[in-house]
């Protein structure tokens, strides 16, 4: 019985082979979608788990609102790790991480950059999964000195050397480092990479009892089964206890009342929850996460596209019922039961959706490099022999087979057999539940184009908007901080070339790679809150084209200028300096006490952070460090670096020759939105072109079922054009209706992504008419193609079959 | 008014070439009421739909009112159709989603004429073949009598010159049929040209000339009047 099911399934599915070409099709670019983006949510949402204790390891985070300014940091106060330690008994352990920017190893007189260092509480290698693969693996680094490496920075500093016990200068002989240690790489997947850990109990600030000053990454290990929601809820008493005298100290005012007007708070993360909530992108996070809203995003494309892909075999299904239905009356007439018949159907749908699948792996195949460079990934096809994915294949196959097939089963082993043997079963074109489902299919691919066009407005409006600053014909050499005492004879080198413009000596940048540093500001004994400090020299504001709204920029006429400042508006505002400005005074509160500072000038405000965020106050101060930062004012770049490359090696210095351009780097600030809005494009072309295809497949049918009917109007004197209106007219009228569905749920759902900008764009009546007419255009062109043919048929040949 | 010289047509699939009008040759004069009779398959419905402008001929000619249309395409066929040349169906050919209102209105829809118009046409043809009653009802409420009086009413709806019938009776009782066959006669007295296919002895007997075909060709012609 089974062996005949198939025989007649394949023999259906062959001789209906226009249908099925198109289910099967639609299908596999579902399947292939749901499987490509499942790898990437997989893969997103796996990280940190590889620790054996993962469910058991928080994160210590601190947010707080002082002054009116947001903070949230991933990195808290060095005694906060011990405190809770000692104060709570669910925690078991608690280490600290403290990253260090741009370190440098000298051995054997050659120098290393470009790795990743952090120093490290000793018990950091049992909370975390680490395979030392050699030297000490029971505590290695328990002496002050010790450093532990990875096997690639062992191969680059020691070659076949054995790395064990070799001395390590760091920092131009700062200190001296003994390798105790090599580790195996740290997985890809986790929050944080380094190559280099060296021990915490060699370094100083790791002793400080401030509860000012936050720096240090730190992570709970907790009683198995204890939550950490619980713990969470005690924190603010240690708050209390412990930040409450120091806040005193320093602000003069009681904690109480610091209370009042300000909110400080510290916080728990689950170890597998910090690579899907990056909101720590520029206050600690240790490598961009993604953000778990794309994760949904993604997820529900692939899964609209597997609906849409279910809804065309469907609702093809229920078209072609008039075809099949002399097949059902008949098959019942001869004692067929409906059951029977229900198995019939369900192992058509069965045998396309295998075929389906084949098909979708071919397209995986095919396309997973393609993917990959979009995403950004590297996967493998044997990746996607995982347990998960196999059994999420399956359960789809099931989902997709009783999906696809049920309805059409039900409904076709339902015909009474006398209606359809005595001709009397018409399929009428008012099907509700085909109609609501093409309406359905329209509300998201007009939901994805309206989504897709928003998302382009606001791209470009990022990269179009006045940022305050001329981010192109700017070349950075970060690196020339390195140069040192020779900084200055390179910086006049460089000026002798006609196509340099300016040139400013400073490792503040708005975007891309920069310095940050931030420091209390107080007014009289006031405090008012932290501020963004630049440190740059006179040539600073000329080079990046700032706007100056008052007073002078920095000048050598004037002397030293070390307690001058020039600030933004949003400082001046925030200072209440609201008329004149110039000449009033502040203090920084800095590490050797207050610093009395004089206002020279106002900039006009600048985006010097992502348009995520809002112009926060900065301050511009006169002390030129670090790399310097060219304008050029020549399209002819590549001629501009060689001569600039030729400089840099005169000085002689052992460093290659590095550069990055401004606006690549402000690029780049965007590139999460970018990845979105490429994988969207694509992913929404797809969805639209399966949606197309059904409704291709369903006028095909609307054309057949009224081949009497055109041929009677063409008869009577109906031209082509009206021919294809009528055959339109009711597909049109279902895109309409799914547009005041989909128009609103869009509106709303791309107004929650757009709240992520502090800058944004409005979304504009004109966009939805655009998509409107985008969506409309894209079906209309579909329903020509096929009614077309149609129209221009003789009508001979169709009255003739009477 | 029509005048057929040696005109052919074919019908090829695969394998067989099938000569469906074998050099047909004949003449029919304005307020003519003609029948053409013949054995299935001799090539009435071929002739019918060649003169009717709904398909072209393989060779010969074709005046229509004197003009040469059998090089006509397809636009200019259905210009002149739908201005000339009305049909009546053996299967009524109703479109069932139309009611019998919208069904009749049909050619004049397509010949652009303006609504108030249109509906002032419609009554008066209805009230002509008393089914005004009926003309908000869809064909299938509708008896076969009144759905081919609907048909005719559709057909004469546009005044056409030429009105071309096949089998109009064919799938009606004998009371009904005669109820056609005096209606087309009192459109014939009233000046249309009408051209009938039939296997009917008795209905050929309204028309005043009846001509037999066998594969393809002329065999007699009777004139009755």
């Amino acid at each position: 019985m089974i062996r005949n099911y198939f025989k007649i399934a394949f023999r259906n599915i062959l001789k209906n082979k226009g249908i099925y070409s198109i289910n099967i099709i639609g299908l596999s670019f579902g399947l292939a979608t749901c499987l490509l983006i499942l790898l990437f949510i997989l893969d997103e949402s796996s990280y940190d788990k590889f620790n054996q204790k993962a469910d058991d390891i928080v994160r210590v985070v601190f947010k707080a609102n002082v002054g009116g300014e947001q903070i949230s940091e991933a990195v808290v106060m060095p005694p906060v790790a011990q405190t809770l330690e000692s104060e709570f008994p669910e925690v078991i352990d608690a280490v600290r991480l403290r990253k260090m920017n741009d370190p440098k190893f000298t051995y054997n007189n050659k120098h290393f950059r470009d790795f990743e260092f952090a120093y490290i509480d000793s018990g950091f290698l049992e909370v975390f999964d680490f395979d030392i693969i050699k030297g000490d693996s029971a505590n290695p680094l328990e002496n002050p000195n010790s450093i532990i490496i990875s096997q690639d920075q062992a191969n680059l500093y020691f070659g076949t050397e054995d790395p064990i016990g070799k001395n390590l200068s760091f920092e131009e002989g700062d200190k001296q480092f003994t390798v105790t240690a090599v580790f195996q790489e740290i997985s890809k997947k986790s929050h944080f990479e380094f190559d280099v850990f060296a021990s915490m109990n060699g370094y100083e600030y790791a002793n400080s009892t401030s509860w000012v000053n936050s720096d240090f990454h730190t992570y709970l290990l907790l009683k198995d089964g204890s939550k950490y929601k619980e713990l969470e809820a005690k924190l603010p008493t240690i708050i209390n206890k412990y930040m409450g005298p120091q806040i005193r100290e320093a602000l003069g005012v009681s904690y109480s009342k610091f209370k009042d007007e300000n909110e400080v708070g510290l916080f728990l993360q689950p170890l597998t929850a910090i690579h899907l909530n990056p909101g720590f992108v520029s206050s600690g996070d240790l490598k961009p996460g993604m953000d778990v809203k794309y994760l949904y995003i993604f997820g529900a494309v692939a899964l609209f596209m597997l609906l849409i892909a279910c809804i065309n075999f469907m609702n093809l299904a229920t078209a072609a019922a008039s075809k099949r239905a002399k097949e059902v009356g008949i098959r019942k007439a001869l004692g067929s039961k409906q059951n029977q018949l229900i198995k019939q159907f369900l192992i058509e749908s069965f045998i396309a959706t295998i075929i389906a699948v084949v098909l979708a792996g071919l397209l995986v195949f095919l396309f997973l490099p393609t993917f990959n460079q979009l995403a950004g990934k590297a996967f493998e096809i044997k990746d996607l022999l995982q347990f998960s994915i196999v059994i999420l294949t399956l359960i789809l196959i099931f989902i997709v087979t009783v999906l696809a097939g049920g309805y059409p089963a039900f409904y076709l082993s339902s015909i009474q057999p006398i209606l359809v043997l005595k001709s009397k079963f018409t399929t009428s074109g008012k099907s509700n539940l085909r109609n609501g489902l093409v309406i359905f299919q329209f509300v998201i691919s007009a939901g994805l184009i309206l989504a897709i066009i928003i998302v382009y407005q606001q791209l470009a409006f990022i990269q179009n908007k006045d940022l305050g600053y001329n981010k192109d014909h700017i070349l950075v050499i970060r690196d020339a901080q390195l140069i040192g005492e020779q900084r200055q004879s390179f910086i006049n080198q460089v000026l002798e070339d006609p196509k340099v413009k300016s040139i400013t000596n400073s490792s503040f940048l708005p975007a891309g790679e920069t310095d940050v540093s931030m420091s209390g500001v107080l007014l009289g004994d006031e405090y008012q809150r932290r501020m963004f400090i630049y440190n740059v020299d006179e040539y600073y504001i000329p080079t990046l084209k700032l706007k100056l709204l008052e007073g002078r920029n920095f000048s050598k006429e004037f002397g030293a200028e070390q307690d001058k400042v020039i600030i933004n508006e949003t400082a001046s505002k925030s200072l209440g300096f609201y008329e004149d400005p110039i000449g009033k005074t502040f203090t920084q509160d800095t590490n050797e006490g207050g610093q009395l500072l004089t206002v020279i000038g106002v900039v006009k405000d600048f985006h010097f952070k992502s348009l995520h965020r809002k112009i926060e106050p900065l301050i511009l101060k006169h002390n030129p460090y670090g790399g310097v930062i060219i304008r050029t004012n020549t399209a002819d770049v590549s001629s501009l670096l060689t001569s600039i490359e030729s400089k840099w090696q005169k000085i002689n210095i052992k460093q290659p020759f590095s550069y990055t351009f401004l606006n690549e780097s402000f690029d780049n600030t965007y590139l999460k939105e970018k990845k979105m809005r490429d994988i969207l494009s694509v992913f929404t072309g797809l969805t639209i072109l399966v949606a197309c295809m059904g409704l291709f497949g369903l006028v095909t049918f609307a054309a057949e079922r009224r081949v009497r009917e055109i041929g009677i109007r063409k008869v009577l004197g109906s031209s082509v054009p009206e021919i294809i209106g009528l055959l339109s007219k009711d597909f049109i009228k279902l895109i309409l209706v799914s547009f005041v569905i989909a128009f609103p749920l869009g509106y709303f759902l791309m107004e929650q992504w757009l709240q992520d900008f502090a800058y944004r764009i409005e979304i504009n009546w004109w966009v939805f008419l655009f998509a409107a007419f985008i969506t409309t255009l894209i079906a209309f062109g579909t329903i020509v193609l096929k009614s077309f043919k149609a129209a221009i048929a003789n009508p001979v040949k169709s009255l003739r079959t009477e | 008014m029509i005048k057929i010289t040696n005109l052919e047509k074919y019908y090829e699939t695969e394998e067989v070439q099938t000569i469906a009008l074998n050099k047909l040759s004949f003449e029919v004069k304005e307020g003519e009421f003609a029948a053409i009779m013949g054995p299935s398959g001799c090539g009435k419905s071929t002739l019918l739909n060649i003169l009717g402008l709904l398909d072209d001929p393989d060779g010969g000619s074709y005046l229509f009112n004197g003009i040469e249309v059998a090089g006509y395409n397809e636009s200019k066929r259905a210009q002149l159709r739908k201005h000339n040349i009305g049909f009546v169906f053996q299967s009524f050919n109703l479109i069932d989603e139309l009611t019998v209102f919208e069904n009749v209105e049909l050619p004049l829809i397509y010949t652009g004429v303006k609504p108030a118009e249109r509906k002032e046409r419609v009554h008066e043809v209805l009230e002509k073949m008393q089914i005004m009653h009926r003309r908000k009802h869809f064909p299938q409420q509708l008896s076969g009598g009144q759905q081919q009086r609907v048909a005719v009413a559709r057909a004469v709806v546009n005044k056409p010159k030429l009105i071309l019938a096949d089998e109009p009776t064919g799938n009606l009782d004998s009371t009904n049929g005669n109820e056609v066959m005096d209606l087309l006669t009192e459109l014939n007295e009233a000046g249309t040209t009408i051209i009938m296919v039939t296997h009917s002895e008795h209905d050929a007997k309204f028309s005043h000339r009846i001509i037999r075909m066998l594969d393809g060709q002329k065999v007699t012609e009777n004139i009755l009047v």
